[in-house]
């Protein structure tokens, strides 16, 4: 017998129970009952047919799945009856579904998922921690081809360097693209296919220079390829240097730094072609020979049944045998110094888990996203509030209704099923909307997030995971709002619920009661996001109001990098650049530094310093550097304190020449005058020759506005030219004018220059807060919705109550009761709610508060603006939320109450 | 579920699980329907047991999933209709001696317990 033979079955039986029940009418017949009498007495006999009828049907063992069927079918009949209801309650379930369920999918995306490879569970990031080091997750080519072959900890270890831009010429065609440099073994290890092709090989990482080939990712191949099938064995140009493709990745493979795309990767013996200048081949500081260069990531898979502990407890001791072989490796150059050897033995290795791949973007986004999504759970429950309100209220409605199956023998636990079942329907209607609404919410933050100067790109999309959290929180969402109102509509004395009136009566007090803790939760929900929203909106305008140190307005930024091109002096043209594009009409000042501001940190080295200066003992301050042109100060604005800025003099052949911020010179001169001293920078490019210092300037913040002041050497770019630099133009011109000049400029010099990110400064200061405006933004954008939810659900409170009160209030104005007094009794329930919530809410928003301290900027958590204005608005939107209601009951007619009474 | 119905002091409720027992036990005679193995049990015992028709077709249907009755709709001998006719099966004449020994020893410990005197002489 199968569940859906249940048709056939239930003929089966009612036939039976008809023929029993006739013959017992017979029966009874023949016993000289009348025979109108007779089917009465039969019934009798017999019993109550639906009630055999159900549990006959218990007897075939799925009554549970029928009953919940009964229930479904019922539901729906009762929530079509109320469609206004209906399609509110899930509206809004929709709202805090979807919220939750759009961050979770970031969320999982960005911090939970797991690489698309064979067993992510086995892989182990590397870790280099060094307390002199500021990037503690890169190796020497040496030291990896050691820790790789360590087989009682590793089945393998793969090692890369991270993606950057590489010029990729097609068929004449070039353009930027992310490019990796990967050992051998990387996707053979990883066990990510080709899915045209081959992928690169151990073998590839055989012949320094001569392994020629490369792999294109996926959406890459889609992008820029068109899908083309004949993309085996094209040939191409990357920096100049030709290479082969042999094959195309697997889709989902976006490489082992989440948030980031590769498009290309190419053997890491090939670094002296696509990247001389760093390769340094030839050189003691060879890429692929000194253990001393860190520059790759290392990734290693654990052998089976090795857990990482003990894996890190083998190679530690091998690791700290290759750092002193790194550090005895410095003997004879330049950048040798005891300082440094100790720097290199004080590095120790740790495993970290990898199965996620590196954790960079988790460390950057993780605080942020567990903020938006504690404010889209307190979204959650707002919603729960609201539409456990409306349930109530309804429950209220349909008093009769529920008195009327008790009195026919509705047992509680059937009833109180009956209710959650449509609770259930609600929120699993709320969650299905909820889930498009998702869909097309990560959709918008994805697009927020790409924004930044760092783009991310996320393959975050509603794939099972999603769906299976969105159906698990729909349930627990129909449990938090359904129970009670449940639970309390059942609460009924059937003889009672038949005979009362319902503008009068027991129930309707204790419903309101429980409508009345339930609003005054939500107001103070509602207080600890408005709260939390006003201090992420308050940090950002101090983050905006804030100065960097220079004068962010009127300054377009564009940069180019010629080293890939193949240019090897590139001091010639970036003159050449500079006097075009000086003279453009309305450009007031031009320069150029090696980096963008306000992007990527600097890196530091030690400085040394000739004469007296402020002792620090073994204390190895680090020094940012930064390459400049001529007038970069002025260009910038950053005033000057002493000295002077660069000139087109300060060149290739005349004395080297340094300007200091005010904190370098403050850390190694004191207060003594740092103008016309002698530094050196024995780690920075191998030159310890003596440096005059000739200016000192204000400090700006480099990387990002929070950070605290960095020690900072500027010196002249065209004595100590980079590959790369980025132009700095002080103009009044519009921006969308001015960047035409000057990628025209640019072109007539060299058409095959790639040119990119041009921006403005200003846009670019906002780029470095694409955090924090994401999280304002957000905390802002639910906030308002919290807002909203709370002003609906306490007007629907005392506009219920009102229209409870009818009867009362026209005795009131019967007895003599003024309009405004009855208003002001309206309102003064209101304020007294609102009072109940702000004392509730005003704990949990400074404990909330402490919670985002980290995240605030020259702000105390417990801010007394914020918090005085989150109080206001409150007490603001629930007199607005109150003035209807107060002026319907300001309105009522006495008469009128009376004669409905 | 309901305890509405009272049962009248004369009439003793079914055991929980005995009326499986006497319904096999009745079908031993030869196959019958609903109503005639109610009656069966009610006249058998001079009304002292009152067929519930709540509990009897439920337990029917309970012995029909387990395999120890079938069902067939057949004509009756006295009424020119089709009733539904429960047939015991051989499973249902094994479940008969078990439960039919498991209460005999039930009876025996109840007996023991009740009457001890009666037992020792």
């Amino acid at each position: 017998m199968k569940w859906w033979q249940i048709k056939k079955r239930n003929a089966d039986l009612e036939r039976e129970l008809c023929s029993d029940l006739e013959l017992e009418e017979e029966e009874q017949r023949e016993r000289g009952v009348p025979a109108e009498q007779a089917r009465s007495a039969a019934r009798r006999t017999f019993g109550n047919p639906t009630l055999i009828r159900e549990q006959t049907h218990e007897a075939w063992g799925w009554a549970p799945f029928e009953r919940f069927w009964q229930d479904i079918r019922y539901a729906l009949r009762q929530l079509k009856r109320s469609p206004g209801f209906t399609l509110t309650s899930i509206l809004i379930l929709a709202l805090g579904i979807g919220a939750v369920t759009a961050i979770f999918s970031l969320i999982d995306t960005a911090l939970l998922k797991m690489l698309p490879v064979q067993n992510p569970e086995q892989l182990v990031e590397f870790k280099n921690i060094n307390p002199d080091f500021p990037v503690d997750d890169v190796f020497s080519y040496p030291t990896f081809k050691i820790l790789q072959h360590q087989t009682p900890a590793l089945a393998g270890a793969l090692a890369f360097r991270k993606p950057r831009n590489i010029d990729i010429e097609i068929d004449g065609h070039s353009g930027l693209a992310k490019g990796q440099l990967v050992s051998g073994n990387y996707f053979s290890l990883l066990g990510v296919r080709a899915i045209h092709g081959r992928t690169i090989l151990p073998d590839d990482e055989s012949l320094p220079g001569q392994n020629s080939i490369a792999v294109i990712g996926y959406e890459y191949w889609k992008t820029r390829f068109a899908f083309a099938p004949d993309i085996v064995g094209k040939h191409i140009l990357l920096n100049n240097v030709p290479f082969t493709i042999v094959g195309v990745t697997a889709p989902e493979f976006y490489g082992l730094q989440p948030g980031e795309r590769v498009d290309v990767s190419v053997p890491l013996s090939m670094i002296g072609s696509v990247d001389p200048v760093y390769a340094a081949a030839g050189t003691p500081a060879d890429t692929l020979k000194a253990p001393f260069r860190n520059w790759l990531h290392v990734i290693g898979r654990l052998q089976d049944g090795v857990s990482r502990e003990r894996a890190t407890s083998i190679l530690r001791p091998i690791f700290t045998q290759a750092m002193r072989e790194a550090a005895a490796s410095l003997a004879g150059l330049p950048v040798d110094s005891p300082s440094i050897r100790q720097s290199y033995l004080h590095s120790r290795l740790q495993l970290d888990p990898g199965s996620q791949g590196l954790a960079s973007l988790r460390r950057q986004f993780s605080k942020p996203l567990w903020i938006i999504m504690a404010v889209v759970a307190l979204l959650l429950l707002i919603t729960c509030a609201n539409v456990a309100n409306l349930l109530l209220a309804r429950a209220n409605a349909r008093e009769k209704e529920i008195a009327i199956r008790f009195a026919l023998g509705g047992g509680k636990g059937r009833l109180i099923r009956q209710l959650l079942t449509e609770n259930l329907l609600l929120a699993l209607g709320g969650g299905a909307i909820g889930v498009g609404l998702a869909y097309w919410g990560t959709g918008s933050l994805l697009a927020l997030m790409t924004q930044g100067r760092n783009p991310i790109s996320l393959n975050a999309r509603v794939d099972f995971t999603v769906l299976a959290f969105a159906f698990g929180l729909s349930l627990l969402t129909a449990l938090i709002f359904g129970t009670i109102p449940a639970w309390r509509a059942t609460i009924v004395d059937p003889s009672h619920g038949l005979a009362q009136n319902r503008t009068q009566g027991g129930g309707a007090g204790a419903h309101s009661r429980l409508g009345r803790s339930i609003v005054v939760l939500q107001i103070a929900l509602s207080l600890v996001l408005v709260v939390g929203a006003g201090l992420l909106t308050r940090t950002l305008a101090n983050l905006r109001s804030f100065s960097p140190g220079f004068n962010q307005e009127n300054v377009l930024l564009f940069s180019v990098n010629p080293s890939i091109i193949g240019y090897k002096d590139v001091v010639p043209l970036y003159e050449q650049i500079l006097n075009r594009i000086r003279v453009i009409p309305g450009v007031h000042l031009a320069t150029l530094s090696v980096r963008e501001p306000l992007s990527t940190s600097a890196s530091s080295t030690p400085v040394r310093v000739q004469g007296p200066s402020v002792p620090h003992g073994e204390d190895l301050a680090s020094v940012a550097i930064e390459l400049a042109g001529p007038d970069y100060f002025r260009t910038m604005e950053i005033p000057l304190l002493r000295g002077r800025d660069f000139s087109w003099n300060d060149r290739d052949g005349t004395p080297k020449v340094a300007v200091v911020n005010e904190s370098m010179a403050r850390h190694y001169f004191g207060d003594a005058n740092p103008i016309g001293r002698f530094i050196s920078i024995p780690g920075y490019r191998g030159d310890s020759s003596w440096i005059q210092i000739v200016g000192e300037v204000q400090d700006i913040k480099v990387h990002d506005l929070r950070e605290p002041a960095t020690l900072m050497l500027y010196q002249p770019m065209f004595q100590a030219p980079e590959g790369g630099a980025t132009f700095e133009m002080r103009t009044s011109l519009d921006a969308a004018y001015a960047q035409t000049s000057a990628l025209e400029a640019v072109k007539a010099i060299n058409g095959r220059l790639p040119v990119y990110a041009v921006k403005t400064l200003s846009s670019q200061l906002d780029d470095s807060l694409i955090q924090e405006r994401l999280v304002a933004s957000l905390s802002e954008l639910f906030g308002m919705l919290a807002l909203l939810l709370t002003c609906v659900g306490l007007y629907g409170l005392l506009a219920y109550n009102v229209n409870r009160r009818t009867g009362e209030i026209g005795i009131r104005m019967a007895l003599g009761a003024e309009r405004a007094r009855i208003a002001r009794m309206i309102l003064r329930e209101t304020l007294l709610l609102v009072a109940c919530g702000l004392a509730l809410g005003l704990p949990g928003a400074v404990f909330a508060s402490h919670l985002i301290a980290s995240q605030l900027f020259a702000l105390k958590p417990v801010d007394p603006v914020t918090f005085s204005g989150a109080c206001l608005v409150m007490t603001a939107v629930a007199i607005t939320a109150s003035y209807l209601p107060a002026r319907r009951a300001a309105s009522i007619d006495p008469m009128q109450a009376l004669r409905t009474e | 579920m309901s305890s509405t119905t009272k049962s009248s002091p004369q009439r003793a409720n079914l055991l929980q699980g005995t009326l499986d027992m006497l319904i096999l036990r009745t079908l031993l005679y030869g196959p019958a329907h609903g109503h005639q193995i109610g009656k069966r049990i009610q006249q058998t015992t001079n009304d002292f047991l009152q067929m519930q028709h709540g509990s009897l077709y439920p337990a029917l249907h309970r012995l029909e999933r387990r395999g120890w009755v079938i069902s067939k709709w057949e004509m009756a001998p006295d009424r020119n209709r089709e009733f539904k006719y429960y047939r015991l099966t051989e499973k249902g004449k094994k479940q008969l001696v078990v439960e039919e020994s498991q209460w005999k020893q039930m009876a025996e410990a109840v007996a023991r317990v009740m009457w001890p005197a009666t037992e020792e002489s």
